[in-house]
């Protein structure tokens, strides 16, 4: 405190306020900001809290040290340890008129002049304050005073004139100290041991003294370096911490020989070590010239045995601001916080956060403690769905009974929440190869049947080399192109596309005009287009444009469609190939890339990624011929796979294709949901007994169980049985439906309720029917198994073997 | 995003540890006090401590469920260089009235010489086993043969792996049986876990050190490595945040293993999850004692105009103020 670095203090008992000490003492008074704005001529401390100078006193020139009283009357009262080895009392309080008014201003002085090191005021008889002193030949280096004692006027009036100017009168010289202790020695630091009142821990020239004041003659020391910074562990009252140089040492008083551990030294020299007064063995330290308070959290309790067993420690290091500090003072009773000072004054207050350990709930709460409390946080239910997780995604989905839906096996993706388009194009997928598979089945039994559900890719490569193109007319237009002709595979693939409907008329009509019914107008008039109706893809524009939600831009495109030309070289042709990459809809665009294509190159159609799987593969059905599609389809499957794009699996369909780009799908998303319950649509069993299929649907279950869902597994494991009969139905199933009828009173079995297939039956669902009741869900989960009764069940038994 | 509350948790000391069990409908805390607490959630939604009881003469750093399957069963280790296995007793006693249930110590596993620092339970195709680890390095694997008798555990296998351990996690699959260091991890990990598999192709670890790890190890196609012998794994760190500033202490997986929480020194919890390309984001914030940070917990960053008003306020930490001047 040599004038150029500040101290800082915290009152013992008014927590508002602190005091920071070099040249002057300045009191200040903080105040939280959190609902109001800054003051004028407060000093921000931290995002919450600021700082405004309630007093200053420059009384005290001189200052080596400050020792706040710790009684709570009167407030402010501060003794100051001075170069010339004096203490005097002082105050910043603007309390003038206390009944202590006496002691402010009372001088404590020694024999002969030298330095003041150190301070402490004794926690239990608060009259009793102890100074260390540097060396003095002939005098004692520790000094007990009792501030209540009387002045003795026995002093030279000179010193006393000379020192106080200006309250001659009232100044009190006390020189007649209540102890004496360490003649002939240098007292580096003091502090008061909590286990009695008469015992003072000093730090000494080369040893650490116990001085008991009931027997002065007698003393316990131990030899060491480590003497600066004494200070007693709040909560142990036998832990000491002291210092030298980088080296903090911390001593059991129990067995005072050695410390009982160093800790890691550090490469400059201390300044302050600290006990957190609001945990338990938190130790605080500053080295000089750092901006950093490393900071050692003993980790356990001292054990009584005291035996060989090292506290676990663990080091951390808090940066409070950017520049060096010159000190830092724990906050007496807020946890863990700390001001700190830098040498121009600027101070920050901050927290020290305790180790926070956290878990989460299957039901996606997140639960963490800190310090001794516990906090739950958990994912608010009106969130916008596209950033719910998936894991909360396939809760909801699994309450709407997602992926059960087997005969219109669409409506899965609406059960899903009809919002991601790649399920929404798996699950058309998938009704259609149901529909087909069926259809096919109908015709010739056992035929093709099986290849429906193989994906386009091998119903493709099963009819290599048997088509011709042939010439057809654009209807509206004197113009021809080449056009596949369609065998039986390509208007199954069509099909399965979704452009045509069952039977064996090529007629997109009915698909143009469900589109158009969805308000798809650009995507219907590619269609169109794609089918050699230029008129109708104009007509169909038109429509679009003069809609209601309709974009009456489409006009304009129709007006462009109209002009078409097939002249080569046409201005017409340059401008459209060129603004066609403007046009911010995929459908559009690849409506002028076909229209100004080369023959037989429609690259600009076939690799538009932003148009859906399905117009692509069923234009190359049209278009290309059997070596180009085969080709085509490898590659677009490739990709697929690789992306693990579920609009791929009307390529690979539910094959070991299929199981690769599902794996992809599940690597990316960790969707096993889908994943299980699009694998058990129809696979072949040699597809469902791989590895992968079975690892999902294992995974998937065991969420289920995890959510208590237990009908919900029920219904999985018999829809999962249908397909493949070797998974185990549950003969169970009638069983357990009484066990949902007992009470909530009768939860948590003690043994372990299993039954063979691993079946745990836990009570208590009515938490989770609330919350399926308060979401959007169609069907709560957990509001069924009271009800579960006759008609439900019934529906159940001939699907149990 | 996200909202915290507050819940009265009435340890004496710090609490080192919070676990689920399999359905999230029961909750353990564990705490330098020397006692572990069960939680019960009730209809409400609300956590009633329905035990607590002091479980070992130290700080009691990890308590663990074991699967439903096995019954209600814990697991906890203390400084006190032990683990303990514990069961629930559901008896007619006074205590069921009061709402309280009673746990009985089954078992105390004292082959550790120095603190037992984790815990964990074995994957539940398993069979009941657990894992230890302890301040010395020792890993110690043990086995219940008879599931029905919680008091009989073998020592399976102890693995000495030189420097100490403050934490372990079993890999949700089926086999366990390899050998692989994270060679590129230098600095003291305060917790790993890996990921629920779910069916993924490969596997996610998790590791807290000096910053948020976020590794994938896939396996080796058979067909490429010599017939037998383990498992090789390719390793990729898919993601490595310093947000918190110094020191990461904490990592948890939900339960599909999509979004990650880590707490760290700067004294929030921050949550983590990965965008279609596999690029991880931090997706929500909050601070220690449940408040958002900045008043909105969504945003990555916290907010940098506030920040710069304010600099020499950031409470940063030093592992990575490496940036910073000294002015």
């Amino acid at each position: 405190m040599s004038g150029t670095k500040p101290d800082i203090l915290w009152a013992p008992h008014q927590v508002d306020r602190f005091v920071v000490c070099d040249s002057e003492l300045s009191l200040y008074h903080v105040e939280s900001t959190v609902n109001s704005e800054l003051k004028a001529g407060s000093l921000r401390l931290s995002e919450d809290s600021a700082a405004t100078l309630l007093s200053i006193n420059s009384d005290t020139p001189y200052m080596k040290c400050v020792a706040w009283y710790l009684n709570y009357d009167p407030e402010c009262l501060l003794a100051v340890g001075q170069a010339n080895g004096r203490v005097v009392l002082t105050s910043l309080g603007q309390d003038h008129n206390s009944k202590f008014k006496d002691l402010i201003g009372k001088e404590f002085v020694p024999k002969h002049a030298r330095q003041c090191n150190t301070l402490a005021w004794n926690p239990l008889d608060s009259n009793w304050l102890a100074a260390g002193l540097d060396k003095h030949r002939a005098d004692f280096s520790v000094l007990i005073w009792d501030i209540c004692s009387k002045y003795t006027p026995d002093i030279v009036p000179m010193e006393k004139v000379r020192l106080s100017a200006g309250e001659t009168e009232t100044t009190l010289l006390v020189t007649k100290p209540l102890y004496e202790l360490g003649q002939n020695d240098a007292c580096l630091s003091l502090c008061w041991l909590p286990r009695d009142q008469k015992l003072l821990l000093a730090g000494m020239h080369r040893n650490l003294a116990i001085f008991d004041l009931r027997n002065t003659s007698q003393k316990m020391f131990v030899n060491t370096k480590a003497v600066q910074g004494v200070t007693v562990d709040p909560y142990f009252h036998d832990r000491v911490a002291s210092f030298y140089e980088g080296q903090v040492a911390i001593w059991d008083l129990r067995k005072f020989e050695k410390p009982v551990l160093t800790l890691t030294e550090q490469p400059k020299p201390l300044t302050k070590v600290a006990w957190c007064p609001t945990r338990t063995g938190l130790l605080a330290t500053l080295t000089r010239d750092s901006n950093i308070i490393r900071l050692y959290d003993m980790q356990h309790t001292p054990t009584p045995i005291g035996d060989e067993t090292e506290p676990t420690i663990i080091e951390r290091s808090v940066q409070p601001c950017d520049n060096y500090i010159a000190s830092f003072a724990w906050h007496p009773t807020s946890q863990n916080r700390m001001i700190v000072v830098t040498p121009n004054r600027t101070m920050s207050d901050f927290t020290v956060f305790e180790r926070i350990s956290l878990a989460w709930s299957p039901i996606t709460s997140l639960m963490w403690a800190c310090g001794r409390h516990l906090y739950e946080c958990a994912e608010e239910e009106n969130d916008n769905s596209l950033e719910k997780d998936i894991a909360t995604k396939m809760r909801l989905r699994a309450l709407s009974r997602y992926g059960l839906d087997t005969e219109q096996v669409w409506r899965n993706h609406i059960l899903a929440g009809n919002e991601d388009p790649q399920l929404k194009s798996l699950w058309y997928t998938l009704h259609f190869m149901k529909q087909y598979t069926e259809d096919m089945d109908q015709k010739s039994p056992g035929n093709k049947g099986s290849l429906v559900y193989a994906g386009i890719k091998s119903i493709v490569k099963s009819s290599l080399g048997m088509v011709e193109s042939s010439r057809h007319n654009w209807s509206g237009l004197d113009k021809q192109s080449d056009i596949q002709n369609l065998n039986e595979e390509r208007i199954l693939a069509l099909q399965l596309c979704g452009w045509i409907k069952k039977g064996t008329d090529v007629d997109v009509g009915p698909f143009l005009n469900s589109l158009v019914q969805e308000g798809e107008w650009e995507r219907a008039a590619a269609v169109a287009l794609f089918n050699l109706d230029i008129r109708r893809a104009i007509q169909i524009l038109n429509e679009g444009a003069s809609s209601e939600k309709g974009d009456l831009n489409l006009n304009v495109v129709a007006m462009a469609l109209s002009g078409y030309t097939d002249e080569k070289n046409s201005l017409w042709r340059e401008m459209c190939s060129t603004l066609r990459l403007q046009l911010n809809n995929p459908y559009l665009c690849v409506m002028f890339a076909f229209l100004t294509s080369e023959t037989g190159s429609y690259d600009g159609v076939l690799y538009e990624n932003k148009v859906a799987v399905r117009d692509r593969v069923a234009f190359a059905c049209k278009f290309l011929s059997d070596s180009q599609l085969n080709r085509y389809i490898e590659k677009l499957t490739n990709e697929m796979k690789e992306a693990g794009n579920l609009e791929g699996i009307l390529l690979t369909g539910l094959t070991k294709d299929g199981v690769d780009l599902m794996e992809s799908y599940v690597d990316r998303t960790g969707d096993v949901q889908t994943a299980s319950y699009c694998m058990l649509q129809g696979s072949p069993l040699d597809v469902l007994k791989d590895e992968r299929v079975q690892y999902w649907i294992e995974n998937y279950r065991n969420l289920l169980d995890a959510w208590r869902f237990w009908h919900k597994r029920a219904e999985f494991d018999i829809h999962r049985s249908k397909l493949d009969p070797s998974s185990k139905p549950l003969a169970q199933t009638a069983a357990m439906f009484p066990f949902f009828r007992k009470s909530p009173e009768s939860k948590k079995p003690s043994a372990p309720e299993t039954e063979a297939d691993g079946f745990v039956l836990l009570g208590d669902t009515a938490h989770e029917q609330r919350k399926a009741a308060k979401g959007k869900t169609s069907e709560a989960e957990d509001s069924q198994p009271l009800e579960w009764t006759g008609q439900n069940l019934s529906k159940f038994e001939p699907l149990v073997q | 995003m996200f909202v915290a509350r507050h819940i009265a948790a009435d340890h004496k000391d710090l609490i080192h540890d919070v676990s689920f069990d399999f359905h999230g409908r029961r909750m353990a805390t564990c705490s330098s006090d020397q006692s572990v607490k069960v939680w019960d959630k009730s209809e409400s939604g609300d956590w009633h401590c329905t035990a607590s009881w002091k479980t070992h003469s130290g700080s009691v750093w990890r308590v663990t469920w074991a699967h439903p399957e096995f019954g209600q069963v814990l697991a906890s280790c203390s400084f006190d260089r032990t683990a303990a296995v514990w069961e629930e007793i559901v008896g007619e006693s006074n205590d069921k009235l009061r709402g309280q249930s009673h746990w009985v110590k089954r078992t105390t596993l004292v082959d550790s010489r120095t603190s037992v620092t984790d815990v964990k339970f074995a994957p539940k195709h398993m069979g009941l086993m657990l894992a230890t680890c302890s301040a010395d390095g020792i890993v110690r694997i043990y086995e219940a043969p008879d599931v029905m008798n919680l008091s009989q555990w073998s020592l399976q296998h102890e693995i000495s792996c030189k420097l100490s351990c403050s934490c372990i996690s079993w890999n949700p699959s089926r086999k366990y049986a390899k050998a692989e260091t994270l060679m590129t991890v230098t600095d003291p990990v305060h917790d790993i876990a890996f990921a629920p598999n779910l069916g993924r192709s490969f596997h996610i670890l998790a590791v807290a050190t000096k910053d948020v790890r976020i590794f994938t190890l896939k396996p080796v196609r058979k067909e490429l490595t010599s017939s037998g012998g383990p498992t090789k794994f390719e390793i990729h760190i898919v993601a490595q945040f310093d947000n918190h500033n110094s020191q990461v202490w904490r990592v948890s997986w939900n339960i599909t293993g999509t979004v990650l929480a880590s707490s760290g020194d700067d004294g929030c919890v921050r949550l983590w999850k990965a965008n279609y390309m596999d690029n991880w984001k931090c997706t929500g914030i909050l601070k220690g004692n449940g408040s958002p940070v900045n008043g909105n917990s969504q945003q990555g960053n916290s907010n940098p105009s506030l920040g710069s008003n304010i600099p020499n306020l950031q409470n940063s930490l030093n592992g990575s103020s490496s940036g910073r001047k000294h002015s």
